[in-house]
Order: C-alpha cells, then structure tokens, then sequence
C-alpha cells in the first residue's frame, strides 16, 4: 500500500471537487482523461440535472482507482448521472478501503454507511455496498462487493472503526459473516430469533408470532400460519408500464478503464 | 483421466470460514456441545426455569442431533459460530426465561399427521 501511494501520487493530482463545485484538476491530466459527454441533456425541470464537473472528475477518479488496484477494482461505473462506484472483489475490501481512506488524492475518511442487497438468482446472491465519504473533496463514492451466504467477508473495522455496528447489522439481516470482527452478534432481531429477516425468501410475516401466555407468565413462541386462498399472479402486463422511461438515461454507465494503446 | 480433471474443474475453490478439514470442524463442533454441557448447570441455576439438568442436557443433545446430517464444513462452521453466538447470549444473561423455554416448545400444538386428524382439523 505504501508503494502505491508512493509510487503514484506524484502521478496524478487531479483529487476532486471541492466545496464550491469547482474542480482540482492540473490541466495536463484533465486533457488527458476528461470524458465527453454522452448522454443527452436533462431537460425536465423536476429531475435533477447531474453536475457536470462532478461527472468529469468522478470519472477521472474511478479511472485512476482503477489503475491503482487492478488486481480488485473489477468495474468502475457511474449512477444517476454523477454518482461513482467502485466494484471490487470480495478479497480486496481491505485493502481498497484502506487506499481510498489514506490516498492523498482521495482522503475519504468517514464511513457513512454499509448496506445490504440480496438477489437470489445471482451466483453470489448477496452485495454489500460501502457508501464513503470524503470532507477534504467534498465527494461521496460507493464500493461495492459480493458474497454468498458461506463465503465470508473481511471486516473492514481496522479501515473504518464505524464498520463495527455496521457490520453486525449486515450479519444480523443477511446473514453474511465477517472474518476478523471484534464483536459479531446480533443487533437488531431478539435473542432466540432464527434467520435473516432482510433475505428475499424470508417471508414477510416471518415464521413465529409471540405472545404472553397467562398461564406460563412468560412469552412463548409459536408458528404462524396464515390462512389465505390460492392466488395466481399474472405480472406481465400487455401494455407498456412506464413510458416516460422509455427513452430515460441508463441506470449505470461503465466507465472504460483500459488503457490505451502506447505510441511507439 | 479425463473424467478426474473434469470433476477437479467442477468443484469450486471456496474460502473457508474457520476450519480447513472435517477433523478439524469436527472439533469445533464438539467443543461447542462440551462448552454448552458444562453451561448447563449454571443455565437452571441463573435462570429460573422449570427444568433440571438432565432435561436441559437432552435438549442439548437434540438440538445438536438436529443437524447431524451437515456434511459441508463450512455449512458446520456457520452452524457452530451460531451456536456459539446463543451460548454468549445465554451465559451472560441477556436472554431471559422465555427465551431459553423456547427450545421446548411447549405451547405448539403438533401438526396433525395421519388422515383422521388431518380431516378434523380441516386439512388436506
């Protein structure tokens, strides 16, 4: 990690913007690196129309993430327009958020939050999404991995001491273990409780109902089971949904981190 | 051969959780079941449930029988650091009676079985 920093960050001072939107960049890097605009203009005055300069120094950022950890950063991509994301292997939470955290030209030091997001029809079905902030550049990234419920991932508390509830809120709803934690237990579900309630097969009423039973004087526990008549769902509508859409900005845009050709 | 590297290809490099081979999550598993064993005194005592240390144990011995099938150590490992989660939990009093008499069951009604049962509790 030292070599990194070492190594590159006399290469590349283009940093962020900051607090006035304004952007840091030398100029030799930005003619070298800032991205042409390619979607339309926003036109519509109820949608928030993406910063520009942000779009550019964001993109310059990612591609430069990208060139200092090829061996994690498996994508560098952009939401809604100026938002980056970083998406990294599950090995390299550590040392990618210990980079963004100490890198000179990135500095973010404050782990706002981690979440959750569970697609079962994925290989590795769970994500977990690191939302970083920087004050220094006034700027906000994500970093996202992926997991299963077996493999776990490393803790990033020695990076970010805020992690610490975090994570356990993470394991405590998906179930995702996190090597190396000081204090992995349950946070949010009682003592006893059985699952991982934010999984997509877990049913929404859950599994037990409890209730104070007189004779007992204590709490007991019992199965659900809510009676229901048999309902098919037919979701696929003939008639097109959402329209005004139609025509939207792509959720993401893949932000291109090869690099060109040499000239000899 | 060639079935040998196909298999070698189909099985799947995965990170362990704790243990590296069955002995070893073998171990773990059994030094769960001793630490819970030894517990289970100082369980009746601290808390004040109708049930004595024989009781206790052979619920111990059933729940840990429940998943005597697991093969997958780390299916085994995820099991035991479960286990080993409720055991903090019961040792230092955060869970309270309701939740220790919870592993009875005491106020389920079994699920009707055979066809009469079936048919007077209206199911089918």
């Amino acid at each position: 990690m030292a070599l990194f920093l070492k190594t590159l960050s006399a290469s590349l001072r283009n940093g962020l913007c900051n607090g006035n939107g304004a952007v840091r960049t030398s100029p030799m890097i930005s003619k070298m690196l800032s991205t042409e605009a390619t979607t339309t203009e926003e036109k519509r005055p109820t949608v928030r129309k993406p910063n520009a300069a942000t779009r550019s120094a964001l993109t310059d950022f990612g591609r430069y993430v990208a060139e200092c950890l090829p061996k994690y950063v498996q994508k560098v991509q952009l939401t809604s327009g100026d938002e980056l994301e970083v998406l990294i292997c599950p090995e390299g939470v550590v040392p990618v958020m210990q980079f963004l955290k100490d890198h000179h030209n990135s500095q973010f030091a404050n782990l706002t939050d981690i979440a959750g997001m569970d697609v079962p029809s994925r290989k590795y079905r769970f994500e977990i999404i690191y939302n970083i902030l920087s004050l220094r550049y006034n700027s906000r990234i994500r970093v996202k991995t992926y997991t299963d419920e077996l493999t776990p991932i490393d803790s990033c508390f020695e990076v970010f001491k805020a992690a610490n509830w975090y994570e356990r809120e993470i394991w405590d709803m998906y179930g995702v273990f996190f090597a190396n934690h000081p204090d992995l237990r349950r946070i949010l579900t009682d003592y006893g409780f059985e699952g991982h309630p934010q999984r997509r097969d877990f049913p929404l009423s859950g599994y037990v109902e409890l209730r104070y039973d007189d004779e007992k004087k204590r709490v007991v526990c019992e199965p659900l089971e809510l009676a229901q008549e048999f309902r098919k769902f037919d979701l696929s509508a003939p008639w097109e949904q959402f329209p005004n859409f139609k025509y939207a900005n792509p959720a993401t845009e893949h932000i291109d981190t090869s690099k060109p050709e040499e000239k000899k | 051969m060639a079935s040998r590297e196909a298999v070698r290809k189909s099985l799947q490099q995965v990170r362990p959780i704790l243990s590296v081979d069955h002995n070893e999550a073998r171990r773990r598993v059994l030094n769960l079941y001793r630490a819970w064993y030894r517990q289970i005194p100082y369980v009746v005592m601290d808390y004040d449930i109708p049930k004595n240390i024989e009781q206790c144990r052979a619920k111990l011995r059933e729940q840990f029988l429940k998943n005597k099938n697991v093969t997958d150590i780390r299916v085994s490992d995820m099991l035991v650091i479960k286990g080993q989660m409720e055991l903090k939990e019961t040792v230092e009093i955060w869970k309270q009676k309701g939740h220790i008499m919870r592993y009875w069951k005491e106020s389920e009604e079994p699920k009707p079985t055979d066809f009469l049962s079936k048919f007077i509790a209206g199911q089918n």
